[in-house]
């Protein structure tokens, strides 16, 4: 037994090594970009002589780029509630009632999903500037809830499938009122998916690049716009630090899910 | 169902509306002379030779990355439906980070790892010599490392589902009756994993086709994908009717791949994505 294990971790040495391979290829830009943003240089410096946090300090300074940080929060802030407030109802309706055309209403829901963003980053360009939203926090914001809100009820729908009806049917049994079983039962059963569905909603926006630079002005840009701009035209060390921000950001978003998971794993019901 | 409501509202007057526009735009014709009706600007977009060469260039980018990106996710989906529960959550960790991060600080990073004076040159220069540099950036090998990257995390989860999905005991009773290891992974593994490679492989085209940052930021002149041409003729020669058939264009493109995953995965197009 022991030697037929040890032949056949043997033979997959190969396997491993490219394994290995593929996870630093996956991982180093986050850490090259990182070392770099703790440089005490203009110029970009990979190793860095001194590791200091002047370009941090420069961030921190530079209005320009504060001015689209928070411009970005704002966005992805308001994108996550729009985001909820559509998709939540949405995901309910289809998850626990039957109507007509239920099946190709779901398709319909995802549609904008399925459809490359610069394509409908071409479509609200043109249908922004009609209704003169272009260039205003409002255009982005509908903009972003649109390729957002389908992977809220996505998310949400998933979940939805995993609460029991039956566990709804008792407490209306019971006496429950339809509201009371919503915010007492379907609402905390829930509860992962919706924290999940408005994370996934405020992410998406957060990242988004192309209907953000399609859309916004000098005076709307996000964080992305800002970027893009700054690694094509200028050579500002900003960008490390900026990077190694964001990097930071989906760090937390990683440590989220595989908590997630392995929580959901802790639960008995859903592996199998 | 009235619950929809809202969200149906919100495709109508977000989604499909400004569709509607594009088509528009790219059949209509507004001049001092009159207005019109033409498919001159979809005759151009399937004829001019310019386009054709960045339709190709399109496709075989994407193509290329997302084969490269399959050689080296489908090791990596084994190797995590090989470990423990506890251990594929931790390795996963690796593959999730690049996909959770922005690709434009990706993008960044590519610059600073590939460029002449790179991560990578300065290894080949400490290895062959100070005067020896490949180039990697602003052509079309950047663009490719930099879209595998791209894709590796959108193939990894729908190979690993399937993988993770097959009963043991299919495992289990070829080893009982005399396979190989090889034989095993190839007659029944390999085969049952078919459909999350196919999933993994068609969902990372379809977002491939429509990249914008990465050719812009990593391609030289001669790697200019459709999104990049679609904004050089909306936001700077201001040829609104050709960047709209343009659109159209991709749109049908993404369409196709769009039809063949749902013909496999039905109604659940992205439930395992994430």
């Amino acid at each position: 037994m022991g030697t037929a294990a040890s032949t056949r971790s043997r033979r997959q040495w190969p396997l491993t090594a490219l394994v290995v391979l593929v996870y630093i290829f996956l991982v180093a830009p986050s850490l090259i970009v990182i070392i770099i943003s703790f440089g005490d240089t203009d110029e970009y410096m990979f190793p860095p002589r001194r590791l200091s946090f002047y370009i941090y300090q420069l961030y921190f300074n530079d209005v320009q780029w504060l001015n689209a940080t928070r411009q970005s929060f704002i966005v992805a802030g308001l994108t996550m509630v729009l985001s909820m407030a559509v998709a939540l109802p949405a995901a309910y309706a289809t998850a626990r009632f039957t109507f007509f055309m239920r099946a190709g209403l779901n398709y319909l829901l995802i549609l904008p999903a399925v459809v490359p963003n610069v394509v409908i980053a071409v479509g609200l360009y043109f249908y922004l500037g009609q209704l003169g939203l272009n260039g205003t926090t409002t255009g982005l914001v509908l903009g972003h809830t649109l390729i957002a809100a389908p992977f809220s009820f996505i998310m949400i729908l998933a979940g939805l499938r995993q609460v029991d009806p039956n566990l709804e049917a008792a407490a209306r049994i019971m006496g429950a009122s339809e509201l009371r079983v919503l915010t007492r039962v379907t609402i905390p059963l829930l509860l992962p998916s919706i924290v999940g569905g408005a994370l996934i909603a405020f992410l998406m926006s957060f990242d988004e690049f192309i209907i953000a630079f399609f859309i916004s002005s000098s005076a709307t840009e996000t964080l992305p716009v800002r970027m893009f701009a700054a690694i094509r035209w200028e050579i500002s060390p900003i960008i490390a630090a900026v990077s190694s921000l964001l990097t930071l950001v989906s760090l937390v978003a990683v440590m989220l899910v595989t908590l997630g998971a392995s929580r959901k794993r802790a639960a008995p019901s859903s592996e199998g | 169902m009235i619950f929809a409501l809202p969200m149906v509202l919100m495709l109508v007057l977000l989604f499909a509306a400004p569709m509607a526009i594009v088509i528009y735009m790219s059949v209509h014709v507004s001049k001092l002379s009159g207005s019109y009706y033409t498919l001159e600007f979809y005759r151009q977009a399937i004829t001019d030779s310019l386009y054709l060469s960045v339709y190709w260039n399109t496709v075989a980018i994407s193509v290329l990355s997302v084969a490269v990106g399959l050689l080296l996710s489908y090791p990596v989906a084994y190797h995590l439906s090989r470990q423990t529960v506890r251990v594929r959550a931790l390795l996963s960790a690796l593959v999730l980070l690049p996909f959770y991060t922005s690709i434009l600080v990706k993008s960044y990073a590519f610059t600073v790892i590939l460029g002449d004076d790179g991560v990578i040159n300065q290894m080949i220069g400490l290895v062959f010599g100070e005067s020896t540099r490949v180039s990697l950036l602003f052509n079309r090998t950047g663009v490719i490392i930099a879209i595998v990257h791209f894709v590796i995390p959108l193939m990894v989860f729908p190979i690993l589902a399937s993988l993770v999905a097959q009963p043991p005991a299919l495992r289990t009773a070829a080893e009982v009756m005399g396979a190989s290891n090889a034989r095993i992974f190839w007659r029944i593994t390999f085969p049952l994993s078919l459909p999350g490679v196919a999933t993994g492989a068609i969902m990372s085209l379809i977002m491939s086709l429509g990249i914008f940052i990465t050719p812009a930021l990593l391609g030289g002149r001669r790697d200019m994908m459709i999104a990049n041409l679609i904004n050089y003729y909306l936001r700077e020669t201001l040829d609104w009717q050709i960047a709209a058939a343009l659109s159209i264009v991709l749109l049908a493109i993404g369409m196709i791949f769009v039809v063949m995953l749902m013909r496999l995965r039905g109604a659940q197009l992205f439930t395992n994505a994430s």
